[in-house]
């Protein structure tokens, strides 16, 4: 059976082997270049008073939550979905 | 200065949260502003300072509906919940369940799940650090035993399954260049680790999940296999495990 077979040691020390000299290579190929991803996330959490919290006593009732009435408007219509174009129509409520 | 006598803490924390109650019984102003408009100040800060926090928390759900939609739906949470713990970078914990149940959010089914990975990035941020298990030792391992062994995990290591290309979207999102058309035709469970300084997000491959919280709930090799392949009819052993390895989310290999 394909499953016992799969877990069968001869077929995991087989795979791992395979793995580990694809990594390897890989990882010879790449000593040079720089990673295309895995941009550290920075920091910024640990005070989030900033712009806008000001004590200018400015705004008294800017963040009361009114009648829903925003659209997305970022960057998801660049992304497609199975049924067609992306479907950002805000849901009446 | 001590609270006046009729100061109720509770009444403070809703009026806090809803500009339309009156502002908490006993306050006074020290200052030149009437009590009503310190206390709109404050309130204000409270709730600016948190939106802030999940903007920076999760930037490319931002990116994905935009600065007013975002800021609009964290207030939404804000208000709803408050922080449990005084550490700043735990908060958000529940952010992709509220944003699952969102009604204006519901035209983006990505969207939770996109926050959850965000989350789970943040938490491998500030994991403890731990140091990869390194290829010398891997290759010296004797792999005919390697069925019934275990695997020791990066404290940062995390899964984070979907049914939609999470990981492919947060790259379009965070790279410099201008994201391109992506088509929501596959799902794609992420691997969360953050090996050494950079935090980084894998598609898993097919049955990967299975596979990789298996391993981490303590199974051996052989029966995250199993398990994978139960869950997955197309997993691929070599490339599950050439994932574990080049993703370096493993501290040790218990043989």
């Amino acid at each position: 059976m394909f499953e016992k077979k799969l877990g069968s040691a001869f077929m995991i020390a087989g795979a791992f082997a395979a793995a580990l000299a694809s990594v390897e290579t890989a990882k010879a190929e790449n000593a040079d270049q720089e990673k295309c991803y895995g941009v550290a996330l920075k920091g910024k959490n640990d005070c989030a008073a900033g712009p806008g919290t000001t004590c200018a006593g400015s705004a008294s009732k800017n963040y009361q939550g009114s009648a829903w009435k925003y659209v997305a408007k970022g960057t998801c219509t660049a992304i497609v979905t199975p049924k067609g174009k992306g479907s950002l129509e805000p849901i009446a409520n | 200065m001590a609270p006046s006598p009729e100061f109720d803490q509770e009444e403070f924390v809703r009026a806090l949260l809803d500009p339309d109650l009156p502002p908490p019984a006993g306050l006074k102003a020290t200052h030149d502003l009437p009590p009503l408009r310190r206390f709109a100040v404050y309130r204000n800060n409270v709730v600016v300072g948190l939106i802030d926090a999940l903007a920076e928390r999760f930037p490319v759900c931002l990116r994905l509906v935009g600065e007013e939609f975002f800021r609009a739906m964290a207030l939404r949470h804000v208000r709803r919940s408050l922080p449990r713990t005084p550490l700043l970078f735990e908060y958000g914990e529940d952010f992709a369940e509220f944003v699952a149940g969102f009604e204006p959010a519901r035209s983006l089914p990505y969207l939770p799940d996109v926050a959850s990975l965000e989350y789970a990035m943040g938490r491998a941020c500030h994991a403890v650090d731990a140091t990869p298990l390194p290829l010398d030792l891997v290759r010296s391992l004797p792999l005919e035993r390697l069925e019934a062994a275990t695997a020791s995990f990066h404290p940062s290591t995390q899964v984070v399954p979907s049914d939609y290309p999470i990981v492919s979207i947060w790259r379009a999102n965070m790279a410099t260049d201008p994201p391109r058309s992506l088509t929501l035709d596959h799902a794609e469970d992420a691997l969360v680790v953050r090996p050494r300084l950079d935090v980084e997000a894998h598609a898993l491959p097919s049955g990967g999940s299975a596979f990789i919280e298996t391993l981490m709930g303590g199974g051996a090799f052989g029966e995250a296999a199993s398990a994978a392949s139960r869950r997955a009819k197309d997993f691929d052993l070599t490339a599950n495990l050439r994932m574990l390895l080049a993703s370096e989310a493993l501290t040790a290999i218990n043989i």
